[in-house]
């Protein structure tokens, strides 16, 4: 019973029928919007259809890549990898030994579908023709009265790499996950960052590692460049200087490497400095304020009782009395701002860089427009780890299915008074291929053979 | 689209179209002789297919790698080129194209559809990563394509010969045997090549969105579709499926690739990859 159960997990059957159901599960994954990667959709639908959520919340449907049934499937497919590493090795050490029994008779000998015999020149014999096999890249053993010739003899070995490769994705990826910390934090121009916690957005708020520390790092902004061209996104120059000086430039594509830890420019916005004076001019309050008003959105911002709403054009027109923006390009960047106070709306304006709006008998300057950027921080350990288990994967797959297995059986006999080649061959795989392959590389040795006979 | 671009597209379409109803013709009216001529016809889409790539590249000073329209644009032109390579190694397979070209056809009308405007190269695309993860997913379209068309013709022909009159236009192509082993050749050049995409695409997106995975609808699929041809390649192996069984699989596990092209955007839009949103 034991070794029957044994047999069943360690089958390509049971390999099969778990990728098809973990196939399954992805495609629920992909349908059903999942809490942990699209919390705004599935609360939304919370909200909707409370029942059927919470019917597929208590099958994991909604978290269904951490869910109870996708990690099950997930330790089958290792325990299955498992059995079948432990029960191929022997079959693999076997495959890739080489020894006189390999030595068969090259007509009688079955599993070769490749056979032909080919007249020898009188200047070939069976050295030479070992030899020259050699040359091909064949392993060659035995002399002219039988020999046993393998190319790519290790690459059974590939296949327990390729499998290997699995695990070695599986550490890196469960080291990385249990040592992750993830948060988001806006820095603006000219802001100092000493990895701080409690300086992390608290929405969403960060996740802390299950082992390890939070990124411990130390830099100051010293530029933010945005460039756009018409309304593509073309790039993001983020300089940043680390506590030893040094300037670190950070893009699209380009994150801030330190202490196993990413900084990725995740966001951009606007930190205007605006400045509230009264009728006398005296300052009443200033300060920079981070909004996130790129790409047509409404932020707010509150001075004393005042309320001010800010839309924010990078490249302003009035067109039929309307604000608009010819381009996403940062030609010409405006605030239009309305300012309310206890429900009641006293002005909206256009505001410039330097530019004022007055209301209610006071006065609002804008004095200076820099950009803040939100950066997705990321630490994670094992990537190293992982890299190697993708690394190995390609190796494996490659030298598996490229570099596969020629092996020939030969020998050099009379035949009817002529001394001949006779050759019986198999490849893994590709048997028309390998057909072609040997006739050329027999045809080649026997051509050899002719140049050496004159 | 620039002037030249769209001239030259319309013409490659044209010609293709003109190409796809002649194989049809020559598998249907029995008239083997013609398929020469017509793959020439191919060779003429294609240089027109090559000029509205260059002339789009003048245009926007990069090579189209992203949105629908490129995807077609681009990963056509990987499809036709690898038909037209194997067809001038080995003449047999060149009606190989009679799916081939037809599969275009409809990529490059389902492009044109799509949004073709001229833009600059996004801040996201701005890698080295791009290079190797696009290229080698049309290295791995093109060849499962061409597993697919191997299969078409491999059911087409093994019915013809079933019949008391075998159709000659299918003498042409290689015997059986041959065909079911290409079949199998094509799924393993591709799924290397899918798999270094996919090795590609995660340490891309570790730089450019933090994460190596994030079970993105398009990283999902295509996982999927790998572990299709994963399972595809050890029916084969360790199963011994071949020809019939193994053709069926090549033309249905084409529907994968085709879904994470061109179909995860269409159900859900919430991909991070630019295949549609710029």
């Amino acid at each position: 019973m034991f070794n029957k159960l044994i047999k069943y997990l360690s089958s390509l059957r049971f390999t099969i029928l778990l990728i098809c159901m973990l196939g399954l599960m992805f495609i629920v994954g992909l349908w059903v919007p999942q809490q942990r990667l699209l919390r705004t959709i599935y609360l939304e639908w919370q909200r909707s259809s409370p029942g059927l959520v919470s019917f597929l919340d208590t099958f994991g449907l909604t978290n269904v890549y951490a869910s109870p049934i996708t990690i099950t499937l997930w330790l089958l497919f290792f325990l299955n990898l498992s059995l079948v590493l432990w029960q191929r090795w022997p079959l693999v050490k076997n495959r890739i030994k080489i020894s006189d029994a390999n030595i068969t008779d090259p007509v009688t000998s079955g599993g070769f579908p490749f056979r032909n015999s080919y007249p020898l020149p009188p200047g070939l014999d069976g050295d030479k023709i070992i030899q020259l096999l050699r040359k091909s890249r064949y392993t060659v053993i035995g002399d002219s009265a039988g020999f046993y010739g393998v190319k790519n003899r290790l690459a059974p070995i590939a296949f327990m790499l390729f499998h290997l490769s699995f695990f070695l994705v599986l550490l890196g990826g469960l080291i990385s996950v249990y040592t992750e910390f993830i948060g988001y934090v806006d820095l603006a121009q000219g802001e100092y960052f000493q990895g701080e916690l409690a300086r992390y957005n608290s929405r969403p708020s960060a996740k802390l590692p299950e082992f390890g520390s939070i990124p411990n790092v130390s830099f100051t902004i010293r530029s933010i460049e945005p460039r756009v061209v018409r309304n593509t996104v073309t790039g993001i120059s983020i300089k940043l200087a680390d506590a030893g000086g040094k300037v670190h430039e950070v893009g699209i594509n380009t994150p801030y490497n330190t202490d196993n830890s990413s900084f990725v420019f995740k966001h951009l916005g606007v930190a205007p400095l605006f400045v509230l004076m009264d009728q006398s001019g005296k300052e009443i309050h200033g300060a920079y304020f981070k909004l996130d008003v790129v790409k047509g959105r409404q932020d707010t911002f509150r001075i004393g009782d005042f309320i001010f709403t800010a839309d924010f054009f990078t490249d302003y027109e009035l067109k039929d009395g309307a604000h608009t923006s010819k381009s996403m390009e940062f030609a010409n960047p405006v605030f239009v701002i309305s300012v309310e106070r206890d429900g009641r709306k006293f002005a909206e304006a256009a505001v410039p860089k330097n530019g004022a709006m007055t209301f209610a008998g006071y006065r609002l300057e804008m004095r200076d427009m820099p950009f803040w950027v939100r950066f997705y921080v990321v630490k994670q350990r094992g990537l190293s780890i992982l890299y190697a288990g993708f690394a190995l994967a390609t190796i494996g797959v490659i030298w598996r299915l490229l570099f596969y297995k020629r092996e020939i059986s030969g020998a050099v006999r009379d035949i009817d008074g002529e001394r001949c080649l006779v050759i019986a061959g198999r490849s893994e795989y590709y048997k028309s291929l390998a057909e072609d392959e040997f006739n050329k590389l027999f045809a080649g040795i026997v051509g050899e053979g002719l140049k050496l006979d004159r | 689209m620039a002037f030249w671009e769209m001239i030259f597209y319309l013409v490659s379409m044209i010609v293709y179209a003109l190409a796809g109803g002649g194989f049809i013709y020559s598998f249907v009216f029995k008239n083997p002789r013609v398929v020469s001529k017509i793959t020439m016809l191919v060779c003429f889409g294609f240089i027109a297919q090559t000029i509205a790539i260059s002339a789009r590249f003048n245009a926007t000073g990069h090579l189209p790698w992203s949105g629908h329209y490129e995807y077609a644009l681009m990963g056509g032109w990987f499809i036709i080129a690898g038909t037209l390579f194997i067809g001038w190694q080995n003449k047999q397979l060149q009606g190989l194209a009679v799916a081939t070209v037809p599969l275009v056809l409809i990529m490059l009308g389902y492009g044109y559809m799509q949004n073709p405007s001229l833009t600059p190269m996004a801040a996201s695309l701005k890698t080295i990563w791009l290079y190797i993860h696009v290229y080698f997913a049309w290295l791995s379209f093109g060849a499962y394509s061409l597993a697919m068309a191997a299969g078409v013709v491999f059911l087409l022909k093994q019915k013809s010969e079933a019949r008391e009159t075998p159709n000659p236009a299918y003498d042409r192509f290689p015997s059986l045997g041959r065909l079911d082993e290409l079949i199998f050749r094509y799924v393993v050049f591709g799924f290397i090549t899918d798999t270094i995409m996919i090795s590609a695409g995660a340490i891309w997106a570790k730089d450019l969105w933090g994460s190596y995975w994030a079970w993105d609808p398009v990283e999902t699929w295509s996982l999927i579709s790998w572990l299709i041809y994963g399972i595809t390649i050890h029916l084969r192996v360790t199963f011994g499926w071949r020809e019939k069984r193994l053709a069926w699989l090549a033309v249905a596990a084409l529907g994968s690739v085709i879904i994470c092209f061109f179909g995860v955007n269409l159900v859900v839009n919430t991909s991070l990859h630019v295949f549609q949103v710029r």
